[in-house]
């Protein structure tokens, strides 16, 4: 039998992962439902906001925040400029799985040819360490990023729910035709939703880089479950691929404690197949 | 407010629309009669700017709209109430309101508007919070009025707003809409009804198989022996 200690330590970090799930999975989520682009580039993009913090960060010595106010907006531009591309090209919801996979592909090279395919590590004193709760340890980083997690998620949440862009991106989801008639702007609309994947993307990336260790092939280690968690949340929902994330994170890390860590990878797509087949009209 | 030239509106090879010319006068109620699949909404559709036009002219408030998007007619003060009533199925009845008066000018008066279409019809105050796709037929319609109405429209566009609808609904949607006439709004309806549509407009013109066949007032229309036949039904 394991111990109380061990379970709420690893739920603990399982509330960690699934938080993580959903800041990478906000930007994925909008953009599937909202620009009909399964955009896996996006992963491409948080590794490339990675590896600028490590280098801004570690190399040049700037301070995290004054790397956030420098990569958020480049990274909204690039969103924009992405979905430009998407546009001009007229890459339908089926072909954009292939083209952003291909830009992840080109984006790993990229990354390799810059940095190597060596892990890296950024070596820094930023939200090192812990606290401790009881008997639990409270890693500061971690804590950090799943703090911002919730608030990205809440944020997009009431944006969407109360501002009027947020009603305008809706109805345009609803009857893109009327909802011109009455004066949205779809398309500027669009490039919203893709600059605020791409600003989503930047934050990750920091994160990404002052908690992991980085290597290119790192594009594709979150692309499984968090594929799972914008489905099973729902799509184009920022509260429920929170939601999904917190699910998945917490049974992947419970089934390490009680199982074996092994059989970790297997819980998102078993959990993903099953709520599919007992609740289908969930995506 | 409403001049159309000459107009023509074709898919690929077949014209659904040729050589039609419309006028209507600021304030007028004018309506558009015809038999199902005579072209009424690819009309509607045009002028609405949701079809390209081939040729021709539309021409409102004495600017140029043949080439407008959907966005830029909005600017103009021209609001659609549209066939089948298209409503943002997933969102409550006041968020489709909303979307109503989303341009900036009529965002301005939005608690007015409120108020007076909450006014006209209670029900929908009632059932703000309700998703619009769960509601009643005759209430889908009456969301779909307001929602135009909420545009403060200069010309309102009204395409077959009896469709599907109870006759008992039927006739409370014409009384509105001829409320609304009496509000100043230069009104073109569109509608397959022509006994109903015909009792509340000033003007009429008849559309079959994509042109202009008769025009007039009403009492004109109902004198014209072949016209009274094919569309009131009503015999010789």
């Amino acid at each position: 039998m394991i111990s109380a200690t061990l379970l709420g330590q690893s739920l603990l970090s399982g509330i960690f992962s699934g938080c993580f799930y959903a800041m990478l999975g906000l930007g994925m989520t909008l953009s599937w439902r909202y620009l009909k682009v399964i955009n896996l580039a996006h992963f491409a993009f948080v590794l490339i906001a990675a590896y600028l913090t490590y280098q801004l960060v570690g190399k040049s010595g700037l301070h995290p925040l004054v790397v956030a106010v420098l990569l958020i907006p480049l990274f909204f531009a690039l969103g924009i400029a992405q979905q430009a591309l998407i546009d001009y090209y007229k890459v339908n919801e089926f072909a954009s799985v292939i083209v952003t996979f291909g830009m992840a592909i080109i984006t790993e090279a990229a990354l390799q040819w810059f940095w190597s395919a060596d892990y890296l590590k950024l070596e820094s004193h930023y939200l090192r360490g812990s606290t401790q709760i009881g008997t639990l340890f409270l890693p500061i980083g971690e804590a950090v990023m799943a703090l911002i997690a919730v608030v990205m998620c809440a944020a997009v949440w009431a944006a969407l729910r109360y501002t009027w862009l947020g009603k305008a991106l809706r109805a345009g989801l609803d009857n893109p035709q009327i909802a011109a008639s009455f004066g949205v702007p779809n398309r500027q609309l669009s490039y919203l939703v893709a600059g605020v994947s791409g600003a989503t993307a930047a934050i990750g990336g920091i994160f990404v880089a002052l908690l992991f260790t980085l290597a290119p092939s790192q594009i594709f280690a979150w692309l499984g479950v968090v594929f799972a968690a914008a489905l099973l949340g729902g799509l184009g929902s920022p509260i429920g691929v929170l939601a999904a994330g917190l699910l998945l994170g917490v049974s992947e890390a419970l089934t390490m404690a009680v199982i074996a860590p092994a059989w970790a990878p297997v819980v998102p797509f078993t959990l993903l197949m099953v709520i599919l087949l007992i609740w289908p009209e969930r995506v | 407010m409403l001049r159309i030239e000459n107009l023509h509106v074709g898919y690929g090879e077949a014209a659904a629309i040729s050589d039609v010319s419309i006028t209507l006068g600021k304030g007028e109620l004018v309506c558009i009669i015809g038999p199902n699949s005579a072209g009424k909404t690819t009309l509607v559709n045009a002028i609405a700017r949701l079809l390209p036009v081939r040729a021709g002219k539309i021409i409102i408030d004495g600017q140029e709209a043949t080439r407008l998007t959907p966005q830029q007619l909005c600017d103009l003060g021209v609001a659609i109430i549209p066939e089948g009533r298209r409503l943002f199925t997933s969102m409550s009845v006041e968020e489709n309101l909303d979307i109503g008066c989303y341009h900036a000018k009529a965002r301005a008066n939005r608690m007015q508007s409120l108020a007076r279409i909450y006014d006209m019809f209670p029900v929908l105050s009632e059932r703000r919070r309700q998703i619009a796709g769960t509601l009643s037929g005759g209430q889908q319609q009456m969301v779909a009025i307001a929602r135009a109405l909420m545009a403060q429209p200069k010309l309102l566009l009204i395409d077959e707003p009896s469709l599907g609808l109870a006759p008992v609904i039927i006739k409370q949607v014409f009384e509105t809409i001829s409320a609304i006439h009496t509000q100043g709004v230069s009104i073109l309806l569109i509608e397959q009804n022509a006994t109903k549509a015909l009792a509340i407009s000033q003007r009429a013109y008849v559309l079959d198989c994509g042109a202009m066949i008769a025009e007039g007032t009403p009492a004109e229309l109902r004198d014209r022996s072949e016209i009274n036949a094919a569309y009131f039904g009503h015999g010789h």
